[in-house]
């Protein structure tokens, strides 16, 4: 705006100068052209008589060539351009600048004489005037700039506070602190939104805890049950051989199935308590291979190989107890879906290590292999890829839950081009690789 | 006369299966059913191994074990409903030598107390020479622990793990390796229990043990004795 109004400014002020200029310059002329008429006249104190204001300069160029001029105005002063217009019997005008500033120049031939007449105009005040314009204009917006944004800025700090802290306790609350809450606002729109928002926290809250406080509960409830059948089976195992043949049957499937269940029930309780956000992880530092080896040993497929191009020792951070979970069961699914894993190989990437448990099984299909990792899903139960009849569906999506919490990744892909064998990689953080030989200093 | 087990479980119908299970390993078992009765039970027939729920009504587990370890050393095991909470912390510092998660597979409490019995009948180590680091003297023979003139007081899982970090000094133990020796347990058995036992050995044998000069930590590796 104020770049606008200086424009209007200036243009209203240079036109009403030229214009003025330019009038008092063609009567001038007129009163010359009359006078010349007298021979003889006194040509300096004619130009002298004439009325120049703001300290016009004139030129008057008479038909035999001969400059007269006030205020040591010369010919070369006059714009080439100019002169060419003027001598070709046109009145103009124009404005230039010099090194004394802005100049306003306007000229005429005389047609009788052939006479030309020039008036140059400093326009040094009227620049002025337009600089202290400026001044002002600038010094005024800047101002007016300044302030608004500041006024601005603290307007809007103050009705987005709400905002922000709203988000803030958001942030919080997502991440597991349940105590947030927002502080009473005096604006009654604003501390309804608060008063809603932090009711809702409490009810999430009240939910969660009595989510959590059921799992603890049913685990309870369960356990014991199960912990007597448990303790009975193990008896009637150690008396299976006073048995008949049929209670000996019925021993083996109570047997079977009652680890089935017990795998069940701790399958689900630690999802409950992965849900409600209780499970901690127990960080231990230890060697990668000599880890996989050993639950490759315990596993059912205890010959499958473990493979790695390091050369250093691969040390790693995490909660070996739920790894080991992991690690076991990824072989589980192998053998019960692809005969058995056919290899596990490690390499590292970066501060990561990436584990590979390979089979050379029927594959899981691409569509499948992310609801694989869902919960109670079956990849592929109407294809007949996989054996409908074995495993519940908790196990790869705990297996998920648990590298998730580690902050690592896992995924399925298929070995060969044509999608047959199954590859799972897991990647998990916190890797360090010990070349120092540290280790060495261990009693083993 | 045989091995003698004391369960402490206010669950009856688990007590009797573990009672009936326990007994197929040829044990004598004997039953209580709250922590008062467990101190009864304890002080007129002193058992070998017990046995105890944390969950108890009145008197709970911990303040049982507590109480126990006042006057014996008499190797515990806790039973705890889940593995990943304090519980198992708090068990094994208010004495417990090991802990079982419910619900387990008598097997495998049976493998525990066979190793607890191997560890008390073995706590003196034959074949092992005395040990002086500091003012700390070690002899297995008799298993007997000195510092200065004092004779410390160890639990036999104690007294085991300190012989076995006195049997390399400045050699670096590994949980994994501590576990499998003194608890006789694999690779994945629960670290903890090697963490809570190293804090009870300090709290005794360390002048301060909260910058420990004898039983020292390796960062991430394990733990040794430091000569």
């Amino acid at each position: 705006m104020a770049v606008s109004s200086f424009v209007l400014a200036q243009r209203q002020l240079v036109a009403e100068t030229e214009d003025l200029a330019t009038a008092q310059m063609f009567t001038n002329a007129a009163n010359l052209n009359r006078a010349l008429d007298v021979v003889g006249s006194d040509i300096p104190a004619l130009l002298e008589g004439l009325r120049r204001p703001n300290n016009a300069k004139v030129l008057l160029l008479l038909g035999d060539g001969e400059p007269r001029s006030l205020s040591g105005l010369v010919i070369e002063d006059i714009p080439d351009d100019l002169r060419v217009l003027v001598r070709s019997g046109n009145a103009a005008s124009k404005r230039f600048r010099t090194n004394e500033g802005a100049q306003f120049v306007t000229g005429v031939r005389i047609e009788r004489t052939g006479a030309e007449y020039y008036e140059i105009l400093p326009l040094t005040e009227t620049e002025g005037t337009l600089a202290t314009l400026r001044r002002i204009l600038i010094g005024a917006s800047a101002t007016a700039t300044i302030l608004g944004a500041g006024l601005g800025y603290y307007f809007a700090r103050r009705i987005l506070q709400p905002v922000a802290s709203a988000a803030q306790a958001a942030e919080a609350i997502a991440g597991g602190d349940f105590d947030t809450r927002l502080d009473d606002q005096s604006d009654p729109d604003l501390s309804k939104l608060t008063r809603s928002f932090n009711d809702m926290v409490e009810a999430l809250r009240l939910r969660i805890e009595r989510d959590a406080r059921f799992a603890s509960d049913v685990s309870h409830e369960l356990r014991s049950p199960l912990m007597t059948l448990a303790a009975s089976v193990d008896v009637l195992e150690h008396r299976r051989e006073e048995m008949p043949e049929s209670a000996r049957r019925a021993t083996d499937l109570l047997s079977k199935d009652l680890m089935r269940f017990q795998r069940l029930v701790e399958d689900l309780l630690e999802i409950s308590r992965l849900d409600a956000g209780a499970v901690r992880l127990d960080y231990d530092t230890f060697g990668v291979i000599e880890f996989l080896e050993r639950v490759v040993a315990q596993s059912r497929t205890p010959g499958v190989p473990v493979e790695s191009d390091e050369a250093g020792a691969l040390i790693l951070e995490a909660d070996k107890r739920r790894l080991h979970q992991v690690i076991l069961n990824l072989l589980d699914n192998a053998r019960k879906y692809a005969g058995g894993a056919t290899l596990i190989s490690v390499t590292k990437r970066g501060d990561s290590v990436r584990i590979c448990v390979i089979d050379n099984g029927p594959g899981v299909a691409p569509a499948d292999r992310l609801r694989i990792f869902d919960r109670f899903s079956r990849a592929g139960s109407d294809a007949g890829r996989r054996d409908v009849a074995t495993g519940v569906g908790l196990g790869l999506s705990l297996v998920a839950e648990h590298i998730r919490l580690h902050d690592g990744k896992i995924w399925v892909d298929g070995v060969t081009p044509t999608g047959t064998g199954a590859r799972f990689v897991i990647e998990l953080p916190g890797l360090e690789v010990d070349v120092t030989g540290e280790l060495e200093e261990l009693a083993l | 006369m045989g091995t003698h087990i004391l369960t402490v479980e206010d669950d009856e119908r688990i007590r009797q299966a573990v009672k009936l299970a326990l007994e197929e390993e040829g044990w004598t078992v004997t039953e209580a059913g709250t922590g008062e009765s467990a101190m009864d039970s304890y002080t007129s027939n002193p058992p070998d191994v017990v046995l105890i729920d944390i969950n108890l009504p009145g008197m709970d587990g911990f303040e049982v074990c507590r109480q126990l370890r006042r006057e014996s050393d008499v190797p515990i095991i806790m039973v705890t409903a889940r593995a990943d909470t304090h519980d198992v912390v708090a068990g094994l510092e208010a004495g417990a030598d090991d802990y079982m998660t419910k619900p387990f597979a008598p097997k495998e409490l049976s493998a525990r107390i066979r190793a607890m019995l191997r560890r008390s009948r073995n706590a003196e180590q034959g074949n092992m020479q005395r040990v002086k680091v500091g003012e700390l003297e070690i002899s297995p023979e008799e298993g007997v622990v000195m510092q200065g003139d004092t004779e410390v007081h160890l639990t036999k899982t104690e007294f085991k793990l300190l012989c076995e970090l006195a049997s390399q000094p400045g050699k670096v133990f590994s949980r994994e390796v501590l576990l499998e020796r003194v608890w006789g347990y694999d690779y994945f058995g629960d670290g903890r229990l090697v963490d809570v036992h190293i804090r009870r050995l300090r709290t005794k044998v360390e002048p301060d043990p909260a910058s420990p000069r004898y039983v020292v930590t390796a960062r991430g590796l394990g733990y040794k004795l430091q000569p």
